[in-house]
């Protein structure tokens, strides 16, 4: 996958003299006019979004794979990046990692390493955000595929009824169905969500509380009891413990959640990109890039960054060397600090975020009705298990079928995550998947095949701001929100809007090729 | 917009550029020449294949000029009757009417039913109906989806569908019919308020139960079970569907009786029907769909209404009472949570009123009290209020 990328990835006016006959060679210094160094996948929205604008991109790359943190690996992939982590120290992005493969009972197994395509960093898009009319608009949306992320699902842990899987209502459809909701609790919820929907209306009713705990605001405002709260929660995506997620913070994801319904298709308001998550994305917006004349390179690591008082370009000295000049310097807030340390950075919290990737030896067909009449059938659900004491932070697990391109067939990926630290967390995410599968009474019971855990550290978001300093662009760390946030794409529109100094109505508007080609 | 799916409209003129322009008027020229083409050809009666495809580019551009729509049928019409004399087939009238048989077998008196299921032998006459139906079909389909709300498409549609039924067997036309039941599934899973597509959804499974009963199976070829069950379905994806709601409404009391339902039986799905509609209600007062399903069910007691349709058999004024006082019990419970909806008082009233008139009792001030909120609530209906106010004798 990698491998053949790189063919992809040529350069159309060649800034590199051809005849030395290696596209990843880097000339020296004069050759490019213009480099960005970037990393993971903003900086490949970057060069996407720069693909049109006439500038010369390098795009520089410290792994030997694509994607950095969420790119999306085979099961040899995903070991030697395990193995690769499991030295790492705590500090690192990425530690703690393992892999481990219990033996099947059954005569379910694992097929061939290259038959996965295991997300780092699975995310669901809301039809309500500025990700898909940007895609669609740069017409990167014909090289992806999306797929419905259908229902959402509260384990109940305590409840000792048959299924603790209850399915979060989140339309007025779904409620009107709940045969567990007496007509008194779809009232008071339907209450709530009709509230929701227009909430920024109705400030009186929230704004005093937006400080307050949410499950307080919901029993104080809308005597909603606390045995109905699981499910309201679950819509938030929250990662905190529901103790401490404020009213200001749930109201607006809600909101998202509910407004997305139905505009990409009935029932449903969110998709995944197939083939592996944001690595599917990246890479698009890597190829576009490529094909505005950009040039990708594995491999490379910037060693320092300086820039030079007088004429303001930026020399990097790269890992085997070699020398760049560059106007722009645009990279992770992370990377910049390691290349050039600025005095007045604060260093910031971060968050520690335990994760896992588990196949399931079994579809779980459940977790995946069709969301309406005729409908589709999503590939993707979200499981909240709310955590077993009161105050400790949620385990999320979304799961994709073998239609998101990352398993075979009759099998499912289960992605878990829960802010903690991997000392209790993986715990607790093991725990909550043994869980999900003991809700499904069937022949032959499923079970995990593989999992791959390792422990993420998140550095603290910083409301999408991009920092600057003359001519370098940091841009901030992805949250550890598994819902993709409209900051991550506003952070690439002010670094572009830098760079580029054009209109802002122009970012990632983008005639199609072929018609550019029409015109001529 | 039309309940928030888009009609497709073209932009307005004043947005466009000098070259956009240009480009627009020249399309306007080609558009009327190709217009007049048309129309002379169909006057001088050249029912050729030209001025078919002519007629598919004018179609294409303007779905809506329902004349071209007529010419095109009339070509086609031409071009059948062509087929069928020509041909050394079946006479023309050997249609899903009668069984199609061999023209060399001596007429027999075998029942049309036998014959009937067995032979799915087309004529070679019959064979390019299909063939010229099933294009035509097939050139309807991005018109259909590009314009799902124009009448005229839907209405050549019908009548291509109503050709096979009859120029050829009953299976023949009877696999055209389904597979339109199935077209017609996909176009309401994309707009569940369509009514033309609610419509055209009753002509379908009226025409194939027609084709089907003439076969031997039992119970005819009935699918009120089925579009019942189609009902629930597409109400429990949306509830706010008038068209969804009203057809459920229609097919019950046929549902009933071919069911050969008893009178406990006729109970039972009543009851079953308000508890529907009542958790529906809960779950959102303020949707008029579901309170015009309310009353219709409870439109079937009014014995002042001479078409309510028949679901609970028998009923008497004593049975009237009981199910007036439950579902105003019921109503005046729905209040709470929703104070500010006009459709609950409303409710109250007309259902405080039925009783009345079956010897029920309902307090005046508490009918007072319901009117004082439908005023406060609508008060530009304030002349509707003051008459019914008098109605009531409050």
């Amino acid at each position: 996958m990698v491998g053949d990328f790189l063919k992809d990835c040529h350069v159309a006016n060649d800034p590199l003299d051809q005849s030395k006959g290696q596209k990843q060679e880097i000339q020296d210094v004069d050759s490019f006019s213009r480099a960005n160094r970037l990393a993971m996948k903003k900086s490949a929205l970057i060069a996407g979004s720069l693909s049109r604008s006439g500038k010369r991109i390098l795009h520089l790359d410290p792994n030997e794979y694509y994607g950095g943190a969420e790119a999306a690996l085979s099961l040899a992939e995903a070991e030697s990046w395990a193995s690769r982590c499991a030295e790492a120290t705590d500090t690192a992005v990425f530690s703690h990692a393992s892999i481990t493969k219990p033996p099947p009972s059954g005569e379910k197994k694992l097929l061939s390493s290259r038959a996965y395509s295991l997300a780092l960093a699975p995310h669901l898009i809301y039809a309500k955000s500025n990700t898909v009319p940007a895609l669609v608009s740069s017409q990167c949306h014909n090289q992806l595929d999306f797929q419905a992320v259908g229902s959402w699902f509260v384990l109940d842990s305590a409840s000792n009824a048959q299924s603790g899987l209850i399915r979060v209502p989140s339309s007025r459809e779904d409620v009107f169905q709940d045969t567990a909701l007496s007509l008194k609790a779809k009232r008071g919820l339907m209450k709530f969500l009709r509230f929701v929907a227009n909430f920024e209306e109705q400030t009186e009713t929230w704004h005093d509380s937006k400080d307050t705990p949410f499950p307080a605001f919901l029993e104080q405002k809308f005597a909603l009891p606390a045995a109905s709260h699981g499910p309201i929660l679950a819509l938030t995506m929250s990662t905190a413990p529901s103790s401490t997620t404020s009213t200001g913070y749930a109201l607006p994801r809600i909101a998202q959640h509910l407004r997305s319904i139905g505009i990409f298709g009935p029932g449903f308001g969110a998709v995944l990109p197939k083939w592996g998550g944001l690595a599917e994305i990246a890479q698009v917006a890597c190829r576009a890039g490529a094909v505005g004349g950009g040039v990708y390179v594995l491999n490379k690591a910037i060693k320092e960054a300086t820039k030079s008082e007088e004429d303001n370009r930026i020399t990097l000295k790269l890992s085997d060397a070699e020398q760049v000049s560059t106007t722009w310097l645009c990279g992770s807030a992370e990377t910049m600090q390691t290349i050039s340390p600025a005095p007045d950075a604060s260093s910031g919290s971060s968050a520690t975020v335990s994760r896992s990737i588990s196949v399931i030896s079994s579809p779980l067909s459940a977790l995946f009705p069709s969301t309406s009449e005729g409908g589709v059938t999503p590939a993707g659900a979200v499981v909240v298990v709310p955590s077993s004491n009161n105050d400790g932070p949620p385990v999320h697990i979304l799961v994709h079928t073998s239609e998101a391109g990352e398993c075979p067939m009759n099998q499912c990926v289960a992605y878990a995550s829960v802010a903690l630290s991997s000392d209790v967390g993986y715990a607790q995410i093991d725990q909550a998947i043994a869980n999900m599968l003991s809700n499904f009474d069937q022949e032959p019971t499923p079970e995990v095949l593989w999992r791959l855990q390792y422990q993420q550290r998140i550095p603290a978001a910083t409301d999408g701001a991009v920092l600057m300093d003359g001519s370098f662009i940091s841009l901030p760390a992805m949250a550890g929100d598994l819902v993709l946030a409209d900051s991550v794409l506003n952070g690439v529109q002010q670094a572009w809007q830098s760079i580029t100094n054009e209109d802002e109505n122009m970012f990632m508007k983008f005639t199609s090729r072929s018609e550019m080609e029409d015109e001529e | 917009m039309s309940h928030g799916i888009p009609r497709s409209t073209t932009t307005s003129h004043d947005n466009k550029s000098e070259a956009a322009k240009a480009k627009e008027r020249k399309q306007i020229e080609n558009y009327k020449a190709l217009e007049k083409d048309v129309t002379e050809r169909i006057q001088a009666q050249d029912f050729t294949n030209p001025t078919f495809q002519l007629t598919s580019t004018l179609l294409a551009q303007n779905p809506e000029y329902y004349t071209i729509w007529n010419h095109r049928r009339l070509l086609l019409q031409h071009v059948f009757a062509q087929e069928l004399a020509s041909n050394n087939g079946p006479p023309s009238n050997t249609t899903s009417q009668e069984p199609a048989h061999d023209a060399s077998t001596t007429t027999t008196t075998t029942p049309p039913s036998n014959t009937q299921k067995k032979d799915t032998t087309l004529s070679p006459a019959q064979r390019e109906i299909s063939l010229l139906i099933n294009e035509d079909l097939t050139f309807l389909l991005p018109l259909l989806k590009q314009y799902p709300k124009c009448y005229w498409i839907w209405n050549h549609r019908s009548w291509l569908l109503s050709r096979t039924s009859r120029h050829l067997p009953a299976s023949a036309s009877l696999t055209f019919w389904q597979a339109e039941l199935s077209l017609i599934g996909k176009m309401l899973a994309l707009d569940s308020r369509n009514f033309h597509g609610w419509g055209y959804r009753r002509i379908v499974v009226q025409e194939i139960e027609r084709l089907s009963s003439r076969g031997e199976e039992e119970g005819g070829g009935s699918m009120v079970e089925a579009e019942f069950e189609y009902t629930t379905k597409m109400i429990h994806t949306n509830l706010s569907n008038f068209s969804a709601w009203h057809y459920r409404g229609t097919l019950i009391p046929r549902l009933l009786s071919s069911r050969a339902a008893s009178s406990s039986a006729r109970q039972d799905f009543f009851d079953d029907e308000l508890a529907l509609i009542t958790q529906a209600l809960y779950t959102d007062p303020y949707d008029q769909s579901l309170w015009f399903y309310h009353q219709f069910l409870m439109s079937t007691l009014d014995a002042s209404n001479p078409q309510a349709g028949v679901i609970l058999d028998p009923v008497d004024d004593g049975v009237r009472r009981r199910y007036l006082e439950q579902e105003l019990e019921s109503v005046r419970e729905m209040v709470e949570g929703a104070e500010d909806c006009k459709y609950v008082y409303q409710a109250l009233l007309e259902y405080a009123r039925r009783l009345r008139e079956v010897g029920g009792t309902v307090g005046r001030e508490e009918m007072r009290g319901w009117l004082r909120e439908l005023r406060g609530l609508d008060p530009l209906r304030e002349g509707r209020w003051m008459d019914l106010e008098g109605k009531l004798g409050l």
